[in-house]
Order: C-alpha cells, then sequence, then structure tokens
C-alpha cells in the first residue's frame, strides 16, 4: 500500500480501524546459513490456489497449497477484499508472487533453492484469530517438514 | 502477523509492508515498507528489474542482526497510479452500445486471443467455461431483477450468494483481459472507468449489487458489498 496520505480519508480510516495487534518485541531467528545455501518458500496472503482447490469464501483463515513448480497458468485468485487492484497481479503474478524471480536467483546462484511448496492465505480480515492459532502454526511445521531455511511473506 | 508465528516456530521470515502504521505496531521480525499501491508490493507487472530490487532489498534484511527490522524502500521507484482502486459508483455511465450478451460474446473473441498468446486466465471461479458465459449473464439479469435464480452449472458446495459473486469476478476478469489485448498500455484505473462506466457487463452487475443490497438475506447483502462499490 502506498503511504496513508495518499488515500482518501475514508479510504484511511477503514484502514486504521483495521483490528491490528501491538507488539512491543518480535521472535527472532537467525538466519542458519547464508542465502546462496539456503531453500526460500513464499508465504502469501494474495489468496491465489490451485485452479481446482476450494477457492477462498468469506472470512476463510485456511491456507492453500501451490508446489513450487507452478506456473501463473496453474492458478486463480479468489481473494474477497475489493480493496486492491488485480490487473497487476493478471498481467504479471510477480508483482504480487515474485516466484520467477527467485527462480532467477537461483539460476544466478544468489539463493540456494526454492523450497517445494509456497502456501497462500486470504488477507485483509477482520479477526485473524484462527489463522494466528490454527493454521499459520500447521503452516510453519509444513514449511520445516518440507525444508525451507527461510521465508518471504507477500501481502496484496 | 503469519510472519511472527512463523519465526516463533523456527523460521527466519522477511515481509513486504504496505502499510506502515499497521507494521510498526504489529511489529514483525523483518519488513520492508514499500510505497507501492494495494495490488503491488512488488511495485510494477513486467517490470522484472523493479522487482528483483525490491525482493534484493528484501531479502537483505535477512543479513541485519536482530527483530523487529523495518526498512523503508526508496520513494524514486514509487509506482505512479492511484493508491487504491476506482470503485464502481466512483465512476459515471454511459449508455452501453449493445447488450450485455451480445457484449460478451464479442470481447470473448479477444479473450481467446488473450489466452493463445498468454498461455494463462484469471477465468475459472465459476468452472463455467468463457464459451457458457451468455447463460452467465441470463443468470445474473434474472438475479438483477429480482426472479428465484440459479444455474445448472453452480459447482457443488458453492452457495448461491458466492456463485453470484465468481460470476462477477470470472466476467470483469475476462473483460481485463480482451481489453489489455486490444489496449496493452490499459491501467487498472483506465480498466475500471471502461468497466463500469461504458460496458453493458459493468452495468448489470452494478444493477445486481443494488438487488441484492435491499435482500432480506444477509448472505446476499454481505457479497453486495465484494460485487461493487
Amino acid at each position: 500500500m502506498p503511504r496513508l496520505d495518499c488515500l482518501s480519508q475514508i479510504a484511511r480510516n477503514t484502514i486504521l480501524a483495521l483490528p491490528v495487534q501491538v507488539n512491543e518485541t518480535s521472535p527472532c531467528t537467525p538466519p542458519a546459513k547464508p542465502l546462496a545455501q539456503s531453500r526460500i518458500a513464499i508465504v502469501t496472503t494474495i489468496g491465489i490456489h490451485l485452479r481446482d482447490a476450494r477457492p477462498f469464501g468469506p472470512g476463510d483463515p485456511s491456507f492453500r497449497v501451490i508446489p513450487s513448480t507452478a506456473t501463473q497458468a496453474d492458478v486463480l485468485q479468489s481473494h474477497q477484499s475489493i480493496g486492491f487492484d488485480r490487473t497487476a497481479t493478471q498481467q504479471d503474478w510477480n508483482v504480487v508472487f515474485p516466484i520467477d524471480r527467485l527462480r532467477e536467483l537461483v539460476q544466478r546462484g544468489e539463493l540456494g533453492g526454492l523450497a517445494p511448496n509456497c502456501y497462500s492465505f486470504m488477507g485483509a480480515q477482520r479477526d485473524v484469530s484462527r489463522i494466528v492459532s490454527e493454521t499459520a502454526p500447521e503452516v510453519a511445521r509444513r514449511l520445516r517438514e518440507d525444508g525451507a531455511d527461510a521465508v518471504l511473506l507477500t501481502p496484496t | 502477523m503469519i510472519a511472527r508465528v512463523l519465526e516463533a516456530a523456527g523460521l527466519p521470515t522477511t515481509s513486504i509492508s504496505l502499510v506502515r502504521e499497521h507494521t510498526a505496531q504489529v511489529q514483525p521480525p523483518r519488513a520492508l515498507f514499500v510505497p507501492f499501491p494495494f495490488g503491488h508490493p512488488f511495485g510494477r507487472p513486467n517490470d522484472p528489474d523493479l522487482q528483483h530490487r525490491v525482493l534484493g532489498a528484501a531479502l537483505d534484511l535477512f543479513a541485519e542482526r536482530g527483530c523487529p527490522v523495518l526498512r523503508d524502500f526508496p520513494d524514486e521507484a514509487a509506482a505512479a497510479g492511484p493508491a487504491a482502486p476506482l470503485q464502481a459508483s466512483q465512476v459515471e455511465t454511459a449508455p452501453a452500445a449493445e447488450d450485455a450478451a451480445a457484449e460478451t460474446t464479442r470481447l470473448r473473441r479477444y479473450h481467446e486471443q488473450w489466452l493463445q498468446r498468454e498461455g494463462h486466465t484469471a477465468v475459472g471461479l465459476t468452472r463455467i467455461p468463457p464459451q457458457r458465459f451468455r447463460g452467465v449473464i441470463r443468470f445474473l439479469e434474472a438475479v438483477a431483477a429480482g426472479d428465484e435464480a440459479d444455474m445448472r452449472e453452480r459447482p457443488e458446495g458453492v452457495p448461491l450468494p458466492l456463485f453470484i459473486r465468481y460470476c462477477a469476478d470470472d466476467l470483469k476478469a475476462m473483460y481485463f483481459e480482451a481489453r489489455l489485448l486490444q489496449q496493452p498500455q490499459t491501467t487498472g484505473e483506465a480498466f475500471a472507468r471502461w468497466f463500469w462506466g461504458e460496458t453493458a457487463t459493468g452495468q448489470l452487475i452494478r444493477r445486481v449489487k443494488e438487488r441484492l443490497d435491499v435482500s432480506e438475506d444477509p448472505a446476499m447483502k454481505a457479497i453486495a458489498y465484494g460485487i461493487a462499490r
């Protein structure tokens, strides 16, 4: 998103009124290896899924698995919000899910590789409690099983 | 917030922030604030150089000691364009040149060319192929008229209100891809003006929204908000 001063008053107030955790500190896991030896996964909240997977519905806390071999032809976006312009994603999914850019970094030797799976949630939700308590921990467990060394998170 | 859960589980994370105020409160472990509009965290579509610069800046955060880290991507690369998408209610309508069914059929030919050229499409939520979209138009016209309407092709497990949403999304996606084929330089904003202001289907979707807005079914009312605003 832009700086809030680029939005209309109504849009600005809506964004600022969204429930947001307020935290004093952050958990911290230092990377165990340099990026050039690390396998990276994307976790996104853009609400994409494989074409034959169940689309996201309103208030949906679940996640979808996107194999790291997927191409744009393999996915659909079913994010329920219309508060963001999807036309950029329609043209080039790398603007929200830069997997082709990550592949290029692997080819150049700057990244060790991609973990076998990426994961998508649907963001911009009013109630995030089930994501925090159930589905995000499940994704964490799967990422560790997948052998991911680091994670890139992308929003809409 | 998801980043915090993953980091606490032993996975180093870096993330893109689109709302600096939120990020400063949530305190994810590593975040790069970018001044781009919603829907554009990596800057611009089909601009790999800019996407790589953003990606590189986000990955560089792994080299910083300690958490939380919040850095700003330089403004000079900020994409032009409106911060949030143009909504239907902001667009004045002009009478459409043809009816929605004829218009959809005509645009579908451009969409087929798009598909051949690009190899991907955002159409597919309804699971109804574009060749059958005249039926989708008839269905939406019945909904807009307040009739009891449904489609045989509605996928099992998809409730009617959500199916109406998917119909609107698929039509809009098809129209965008057809438009992009005809006008490759079109922007999201220009498309919104054309779709909501000049097309019969855009105007049909607005009438569907108005009908659902006054529905006594809360699920239908909720869907109205996400179809056109």
